[in-house]
């Protein structure tokens, strides 16, 4: 782009608005390291006057099977996950590279079920699981989670830029279809499975309504769920809380600095939530 | 010659097995998502479809057929009315804040900054953040007492405000909080936008002698509009089915002021069980959500491409 000057007022507003986006989160992180007399102040600190990791403590006993929560959250991220980039693959291998019956019909419903919140079909879902004995499994938050509408439509794209010939020239080396699918099209697919390997694993750990649906026992629960109840039920522990809150933050954060790059392009590709 | 058609048969035969196997095989690479879609989407769908014409209490209940009888109980139903009013509101004022603010992000991160990275990160960063967490922090903030907003009015000296024991100041800060947490998410989508438009179209616009604001105005503007249509869609039906940021932020106090139709519905089916009831809310919100994205299409497709 050719480089126009900046208008003046460009960096302060740069810097209000990195402001204004991290120093809530900062601040709602610094409070979970304050003992708890400094977070029952009635005017509040902004620095921690001293640093405590008894709120983590707290929290791990007063949140109901906190490690089996914790557990259970990473579970379901990395397994769910695991079977979204399998078959989000397959699927848009189909939809990009052949011509079948149906094959419009199946991509306009696919796209069309993303116009349908999950949260207005939630009453049927429950009845569903329960027809399955899914109800209060954690099968019930890994698999049918794993279809993702967006998934499908990234890896479509996709592979639509991927050369014919490359398929057509194993197919007749004699090539099962398989093996066309995972010695051709899986290397070659990687950047848009990262893509969605590190968007579904965010859509499931930071989930709300699949568990809220799906699961009833505190041992089956995952961490939102737990975060939410907890509060439900102790509103006014907010130092176990901050400290739950912060724990959730942290993978979160890692996969953010690691892959930041796959997130900005995964938000412009899919433009969509799963 | 004479064992000649015994081989072409069977090579026909192995042909024909081939095409048919390759019909087969996009189906089978489908199967897997199609079974999940068919089981846990669309067959909920279309359940929750039936349940509404029911009289259904009680998840472990068999439903009865009762026609039209729950649309008419909810049309009478000052509860549903009001969640219905009350999320209508919500999107009409969240939706055009939204929509400037990450249009305004894009618009700078546009601009030739440093560390241009940097900034994308930090804007971006509370959309990795679940709703309940940003509902927590926001909590922690803003809350009537010891919260960090009203320590800082107390500190510089004014009267303590009465912020989430106050229905309207709770119901703006459920606008504020949710264009806090989504905006840098639609700024991404902008900003791919903005990033995509030729720079000989400035360059022309600016040989012409067109000012800054003229230049957005019929440059930007203008291109911008797949990216605007999207944005305004997807934050529309993210508004509409508010629900998870509610929960830990307000759960819908004080004196309800901040309940919207997904925690209604949910409270009919699960609290009250009126499982039909709350199956024919939320057909009626789903013809919202469609005729709300259907009309919107229709503009957009109508005022023609760019």
């Amino acid at each position: 782009m050719r480089r126009h000057r900046t208008p003046w007022f460009t960096y302060p507003l740069a810097v209000f608005f990195a402001a204004f986006f991290l120093i809530p989160v900062i601040y709602a992180v610094m409070s979970a390291f304050k003992p708890v007399a400094e977070l029952r102040l009635i005017v509040p600190t902004f620095f921690p006057r001293s640093l405590t990791l008894d709120n983590f403590r707290s929290a791990w006993n007063a949140v109901p099977h906190f490690p089996t929560v914790l557990f259970n959250t990473f579970l379901v991220a990395v397994s769910s996950t695991a079977l979204a980039v399998t078959i989000n693959t397959m699927s848009g291998y189909a939809l990009a590279k052949f011509r079948f019956k149906g094959d419009t019909l199946i991509l306009m419903i696919i796209l069309a079920t993303i116009m349908l919140p999950l949260e207005v079909i939630m009453v049927p879902i429950f009845r569903v699981l329960r027809f399955f004995g899914m109800y209060n499994s954690l099968w019930a938050l890994i698999i049918p989670p794993a279809a993702t509408p967006a998934g499908i439509f990234l890896m479509r794209q996709f592979l639509l830029t991927i050369p014919n010939d490359l398929i057509e020239s194993a197919r007749i080396d004699g090539a099962s279809e398989w093996k066309i699918f995972y010695k051709i099209i899986v290397p070659n697919a990687k950047p848009a499975i990262a893509t969605i390997a590190i968007f579904s694993f965010m859509w499931r750990w930071n989930d709300y309504i699949w568990p809220l649906i799906a699961i009833s026992s505190p041992r089956k629960y995952t961490l939102q769920l737990a975060i939410a109840t907890f509060q439900g039920q102790y509103q006014t522990d907010w130092s176990s809380l901050l400290a739950t809150s912060a724990i959730s933050m942290i993978p979160m954060l890692i996969i953010f600095l690691i892959f930041q790059r796959q997130f900005v392009q995964g938000t412009v590709e899919t433009g969509m939530k799963g | 010659m004479t064992d000649s058609p015994p081989v072409k048969q069977r090579r026909r035969d192995s042909y024909k097995y081939y095409i048919l196997k390759q019909k087969i095989v996009p189906y089978m690479f489908l199967l897997p998502n199609l079974l999940i879609f068919g089981l846990f989407i669309i067959t909920p769908a279309i359940i929750g479809i039936y349940f509404s014409f029911t009289l259904f209490r009680g998840l472990g209940d068999t439903p009865v057929f009762n026609g039209l009888d729950n649309y008419r109980t909810l049309f009478g139903d000052q509860g549903f009315r009001d969640a219905m009013r009350n999320t209508i509101f919500l999107v009409a004022a969240t939706l055009p804040i939204v929509f400037f603010s990450s249009l305004m992000l894009a618009l700078l991160l546009a601009q030739p900054l440093r560390a241009k990275a940097f900034w994308r990160a930090t804007y971006y960063w509370p959309v990795m953040i679940s709703f309940i967490v940003v509902g927590l922090i926001w909590q922690w903030i803003l809350r009537d007492s010891r919260g960090l907003l009203n320590g800082l009015v107390v500190t510089l000296g004014f009267e303590r405000l009465q912020t989430l024991l106050n229905p309207r100041f709770a119901w703006w800060s459920v606008v504020f909080v949710f264009t806090w947490s989504r905006a840098g998410y639609y700024m991404i989508m902008f900003l791919a936008a903005l990033l995509s438009v030729p720079v000989s179209l400035y360059e022309a616009a600016e040989i012409d002698g067109a000012n800054r604001l003229q230049r957005f105005l019929y440059v930007t503007y203008p291109v911008l509009k797949p990216a605007r249509t999207m944005v305004f869609i997807l934050a529309a039906m993210e508004i509409f089915k508010i629900y998870p940021l509610v929960v830990s932020f307000t759960a819908g106090g004080p004196f309800r002021a901040t309940v919207f139709t997904v925690q209604y519905i949910y409270e009919t089916a699960f609290q009250y069980r009126q499982v039909g009831l709350a199956s024919a809310m939320s057909v009626i919100m789903i013809l919202f959500v469609m005729v709300f994205s259907g009309v919107n299409m229709y503009l957009a497709k109508r005022g023609g491409e760019v």
